[in-house]
Parts: C-alpha cells; sequence; structure tokens
C-alpha cells in the first residue's frame, strides 16, 4: 500500500464546464471528477436542463473546459427528454469543434430506472463501460436524474424502513464513488425537495451554508433526509422565487388592482462543498440552455 | 545507545528553545519564539505589560504566560539539570517529553478548549453535520502539524485516509499557502513579491508531506490501519493520522452487526496503540445520524454505540444560528465547553463575530 503522491498529480482537480463562464465561475470550474455533486431542486428549477447541458458540456475537449468523453445518463423519471436533449445539441454544435462528425447524442448513454435495487445492480454491472467504450471517447461523467425518485414508493416511515433505505443510501453511494475512482467519473445526482411544516426548531436540522432553502415561497428541504446528505460530496441547491421588482409605479391593472411589477430570479447556491466558499448566483433557461446572469 | 542520542538531541535543542517545554498552546508557544522569548531567563526579567506588547495578547494572558514558566523553571531547577538525566523519569519529565504535545487548529479559542490543540498519544474524535467543516479542520490539521518547531509547531508529517472523496488538492493548497503567510507574518516580514514565489514553494512542500490514501472499502480501510505500524516506523516523523470519515464505509448492510463492532472496536484498539507508540495525534472525523428519543429528534454520531469508548475525546461540531461551534462531549481531561469558529478562504479561524466568548458548561 502506498500513499499518492499529491505532487505528482495536478494541483487542481479536473472539472467538467456547465457551458457557461458565469456559473463555472460561481462554482469553482465546474462539476469536479472523482467526487459526486448533487443538484438540489423542486421541479421546474432547471435540475434536468442543468444536467442535459453537462452531458453536452462534456464532450468539450479539455482545454475548453470539457472532460473530452461520453456520458451515462441514468434516469428514473420518464420519459427521457430526448426532444429537448436534441434542440440543445443543434444550439450547442457551434461550439464543438467544426470537423467533427460525431452526432453528440451518440457520445450519450442513457438507461432507465425504476428502483434503488436495480440501480445498484446496473452499476456493479457497468465496468465494461468504462474499460471498453463503445464509442471513441471514454465514458467519464454519471448523471442519476434523480435519486428521489427511486425511494419514494418503496419504504415506509417505520424505523425499521428508514434504516434499510438509509443502508441502500451508502452501498449506492459507496459504489459511486469507487467508479469515480477507478476511472476519473465526475458524478451528478439530482435530488428533490420537501417543505419544511411547522415551527422552525422541529425538522428544520440546519445542514451547509444556508439557514433556510426557499423555493417557490416556501421553506423546504432536500429529500432524503440526513443520511443521504453524508453520502454526497458537494450539495448545490436551485430555486425559483418571486421577486418584486421596483416601487409601484402607480400603474393600474385590468382588474383594477395596482400594477406591481413581478419577476421570477432563479438562483444556484453552495450549500456545501469541500472546495467552495459560499458563493450563489442568478441564472436563467432559455432555448439555448442555462446561462448565468452577472446583476 | 538510541536512547542516549535521544536524548542528547533533546538537551540539546533543551539550552535553545526552553519555552518548547511550556504547557501552553501552540499559538502562545510561536508568538514566545518569534517575539525572541526562547530560554526561561529571558521571560524572568521581563514584566506582564511589557510581554503583553510584545506578543500583542493582553495583560491577563501574559500574566497566565509568566506564572506557567516560572513554575516550570522553578520544577526544572529543583529537579536537577535535564543535561544530567539518564534512565529514570520523573513525572515532570514524562508530561514534557516530547517537545510540542498539541497540534494547533488555527483557531485561537478552539485550541483554548482543546488545551493547547489536538493531543498527540490520544485519539479525538469529531463528528458533524455536511458542510460544518469536518474535511476542512482535517486538512487544517495535516497542514499546521508541519509548521517548523521553530515556529511553534512539531515540524511533523501527516497522513491523511480520505474514505469519502472530499479531500481536494485545490484546498490543500490554498490552506497551506495562508499557513505559510501567517508564519511569516509572525515574525514580521513584510509581504514583498519575490516571496510569494517562494511562498507557493514552501506551500507545496507542505502538500508533499501528506501521505495520502484514498479507501474505498471497508476492507481496503481495515487493511491500511493495519498497515499503519510498518508505515510509520518506516516515517518517524508522522505525527498525526486524520481518518475522513471512519464510518462511511461501515454504513451499508452488515449481515453480522456483531462482526461490525468487533472490527470498529479492533479498528480503534489499533490505533489508540500506535498513538501512544509514535506519540502521534490520531483525528477521526464522523458523520452524524439522527435518532428518535423521547419524542424529539436528536443528533447523534454515526455507529457511535458500536465502538466510539474507544476515543479518548469527543468533539462535536454543530451550527448555532449562523456561527459554527464545537463542543467538548467526552473528555478526561478537558471541560465540557463549546467554542466558536469559522471556515475561510485560509481554512479554520477565529470567528470574527462579537460572540467570541468560550461556553463553559
Amino acid at each position: 500500500m502506498t500513499p499518492e503522491n499529491l505532487l505528482h498529480g495536478p494541483l487542481t482537480t479536473q472539472k467538467c464546464t456547465f457551458g457557461c463562464p458565469i456559473i463555472d465561475r460561481c462554482l469553482g470550474g465546474g462539476i469536479p471528477i472523482n467526487s459526486i455533486t448533487e443538484l438540489v431542486a423542486e421541479s421546474g428549477c432547471g435540475k434536468t436542463q442543468l444536467c442535459l447541458q453537462l452531458l453536452l458540456s462534456a464532450q468539450l475537449p479539455v482545454s475548453h473546459g470539457g472532460l473530452a468523453a461520453s456520458s451515462l445518463y441514468i434516469h428514473s423519471e420518464f420519459p427521457f427528454p430526448f426532444r429537448r436533449l436534441q434542440q440543445l445539441s443543434h444550439v450547442r454544435s457551434s461550439l464543438f469543434a467544426s470537423n467533427s462528425k460525431d452526432n453528440p447524442c451518440d457520445n450519450i448513454f442513457v438507461l432507465g430506472v425504476h428502483s434503488a435495487d436495480q440501480l445498484f445492480d446496473l452499476l456493479s454491472k457497468t465496468d465494461s463501460l468504462f474499460t471498453n467504450p463503445p464509442t471513441g471517447m471514454p465514458v467519464k461523467l454519471i448523471v442519476i436524474d434523480s435519486i428521489a425518485a427511486l425511494f419514494r414508493s418503496e419504504f415506509d416511515n417505520t424505523p425499521c424502513d428508514l434504516k434499510k433505505r438509509s443502508s441502500l443510501f451508502f452501498k449506492i453511494s459507496g459504489k459511486l464513488k469507487s467508479l469515480a475512482k477507478r476511472f476519473g467519473l465526475a458524478v451528478v445526482v439530482t435530488n428533490q425537495v420537501v417543505d419544511l411544516v411547522g415551527s422552525d426548531a422541529g425538522n428544520g436540522l440546519r445542514v451547509g451554508n444556508l439557514g433556510s432553502m426557499c423555493s417557490s415561497g416556501r421553506r423546504v428541504s432536500p429529500a432524503l433526509g440526513i443520511s443521504w446528505s453524508n453520502c454526497v460530496n458537494s450539495r448545490l441547491f436551485l430555486s425559483r422565487n418571486e421577486e418584486i421588482v421596483g416601487e409601484e409605479t402607480g400603474l393600474v391593472d385590468k382588474s383594477g388592482g395596482d400594477f406591481i411589477a413581478r419577476r421570477t430570479r432563479r438562483q444556484i447556491q453552495v450549500v456545501f462543498a469541500p472546495h467552495l466558499p459560499k458563493s450563489s448566483c442568478e441564472f436563467m433557461i432559455t432555448r439555448d440552455g442555462v446561462f448565468g446572469v452577472d446583476r | 545507545m538510541e536512547r542516549e542520542r535521544e536524548t542528547h538531541t533533546h538537551t540539546h535543542r533543551g539550552r535553545e528553545m526552553e519555552v518548547g517545554r511550556l504547557p501552553i498552546s501552540a499559538s502562545q508557544r510561536g508568538k514566545l519564539i518569534a517575539a525572541g522569548y526562547t530560554t526561561f531567563s529571558s521571560l524572568s526579567s521581563v514584566s506582564p505589560s511589557d510581554l503583553a506588547r510584545d506578543l500583542k495578547v493582553s495583560d491577563n494572558e501574559a500574566h497566565e504566560i509568566l506564572k506557567v514558566a516560572s513554575h516550570s523553571s522553578g520544577l526544572e531547577r529543583s529537579e536537577g539539570s535535564h543535561l544530567i538525566v539518564n534512565g529514570a523519569q520523573t513525572a515532570w519529565d514524562m508530561l514534557h517529553e516530547d517537545w510540542f504535545t498539541h497540534i494547533t487548529t488555527s483557531c485561537a479559542v478552539l485550541d483554548n478548549i482543546l488545551g493547547g490543540g489536538i493531543s498527540c498519544k490520544e485519539i479525538t474524535e469529531i463528528g458533524g453535520v455536511p458542510g460544518i467543516g469536518k474535511t476542512q479542520l482535517g486538512i487544517q490539521l495535516a497542514v499546521n502539524v508541519q509548521i517548523p518547531v521553530d515556529y511553534g509547531g512539531l515540524g511533523g508529517k501527516a497522513i491523511y485516509i480520505d474514505t469519502e472523496g472530499s479531500f481536494m488538492v485545490e484546498r490543500a493548497l490554498q490552506i497551506a499557502e495562508a499557513c505559510v503567510e501567517d508564519m511569516l507574518e509572525t515574525n514580521g516580514l513584510p509581504r514583498k513579491d519575490f516571496q510569494a514565489c517562494q511562498n507557493e514553494m514552501q506551500a507545496k512542500d507542505f502538500l508533499g508531506n501528506i501521505f495520502y490514501f484514498r479507501i474505498c472499502s471497508y476492507t481496503e480501510q481495515i487493511a491500511l490501519i493495519n498497515y499503519l505500524d510498518k508505515f510509520i516506523s518506516e516515517h518517524k516523523d508522522v505525527k498525526v493520522i486524520i481518518v475522513d470519515s471512519v464510518t462511511f464505509h461501515f454504513r451499508q448492510d452488515f449481515e453480522d452487526l456483531a462482526l461490525r463492532t468487533r472490527v470498529l472496536s479492533g479498528m480503534a484498539l489499533k490505533l489508540m496503540k500506535l498513538a501512544k507508540k509514535f506519540a502521534l495525534a490520531v483525528v477521526l472525523l464522523n458523520q452524524v445520524t439522527t435518532k428518535y428519543v423521547e419524542g424529539s429528534f436528536q443528533l447523534a454520531l454515526a455507529l457511535g454505540d458500536s465502538w466510539s469508548h474507544a476515543c479518548t475525546n469527543r468533539v462535536i461540531l454543530y451550527w448555532n444560528g449562523n456561527e459554527r461551534y464545537a463542543y467538548i462531549d467526552k473528555s478526561p481531561s478537558l471541560r465540557s465547553a463549546s467554542a466558536t469558529y469559522s471556515v475561510t478562504g485560509k481554512g479554520i479561524r477565529d470567528s470574527d463575530s462579537n460572540c467570541k466568548r468560550i461556553k463553559m458548561m
């Protein structure tokens, strides 16, 4: 058993760019390899959009912040958003080297799973995908979208089931981290939120930089509890909140009420990460993808 | 033969760095040395207010340091010269057998409640929720153990056992660079441009002195812990072993829970033997879990029931409002107390909030 010499490798962990310099800057360059990064958000905040974008930016050359790699996308919610992926790949094809004849979608391997056990089985059999990649590019990104859906229906709220569920978290996380280490993979897992109800002290155990996590004006908390929190290396929170912009303009809307300009503010925040300070940035989702906004 | 040689080195340094034997915190020692106070006689003739001014500490703190110094030097004089002792050891000798017995955390109040820093020869378990700063503290200790003796540190090396993949090289480099800068500031050297290049080289040296092991399963973890005795025998300058985190690989389904308990206890026992044999600090970072006890959720360290009796000290890291706190949960010699700290770009540091007080329980 020999220790690794920290000076032999690069002094910065390799990252996969998000395809947007503003978001990259906020998040230390992108998704780090050899690590599990969790994207937490309620539905409709852009988790899947961001994942699809990563599947494409992973294929960029390393000089452009990519991993020069294919990706494995494991989805638990159906159907797979193929049309949106195609749309994004057409838009972003201008970013790819002009002499590339590959269809970017050829470098994305998609698998659907229905249960946590099935996911674990799948991960135990993927070695050949990494040692003998089907296309020219090695596979260096795994996206699991979403992990929460796999655990929702199978487990009751009894202490016994929760323990079983928790064991499965650590099994799956251990397997993912082992793969990530062996093959230098970046792993992204998406998770959902649950509402926090009742008093603050009750079930609002603070984990990470944010005193409270708000989305759509409600206090929320990542699903799967503190057990699962212990299984990821970094947690990023995407939120969507309505903001009142400016002062009342004195205008009156159709129903006779005061017209108050509102806009949807989308934010991505670092909840915890071993290499990042508490940082955040605003973003928007357009036809062309997810982009950070400098305000 | 070996023993005589060790004694000789010990006493040779003894003439030059007597303050090394004082039971004060590592940061206080660093300040004394930086201000030029290296011997007992230099302290015997200075007034508390002058010392306070030189060290930039409060009058009370300076007074305490002088009290400790006069007690220590008085005892040493009455014991007869250290230069001659060979063979029998007095209790005082045993207490100060090793040069420096604590590793600073870079946070003065945290060092304070820990009795000077993380103790060598003991196992300290540190647990907390994700994001509270466990890995940050682990990396800080892996760097701080290397602070040279001349700056009040141990001048040792570190073993970092990463079981979760949380260790990021760039963060370790950032913390090492800040440590180098702090060392130079203590010396009062102004930061010049060419210094930046030297700092970078020195920070990289710090990285090179961390023996980093990445563990991906519980069997690997057990094998490595069993191997450490041999490894440290060949690298005697290792003064801290950090395991980040100790229970991750054991939280999967174990068919035989009794086996798991035996394995964990056995591991803890081996680590305790290493701590004592090589006079190093063992730091075990642990996750937390929630237990539903008497109608409410309480935080408990993972797998605590099965093995934590083997840990000498236990520290819990937690949030209180927007502040991070460390609390001494268990210790044979330290009082229960909590102190606030912060995680900055430079690493673990004092919190700059107004409530920097230490709460005694």
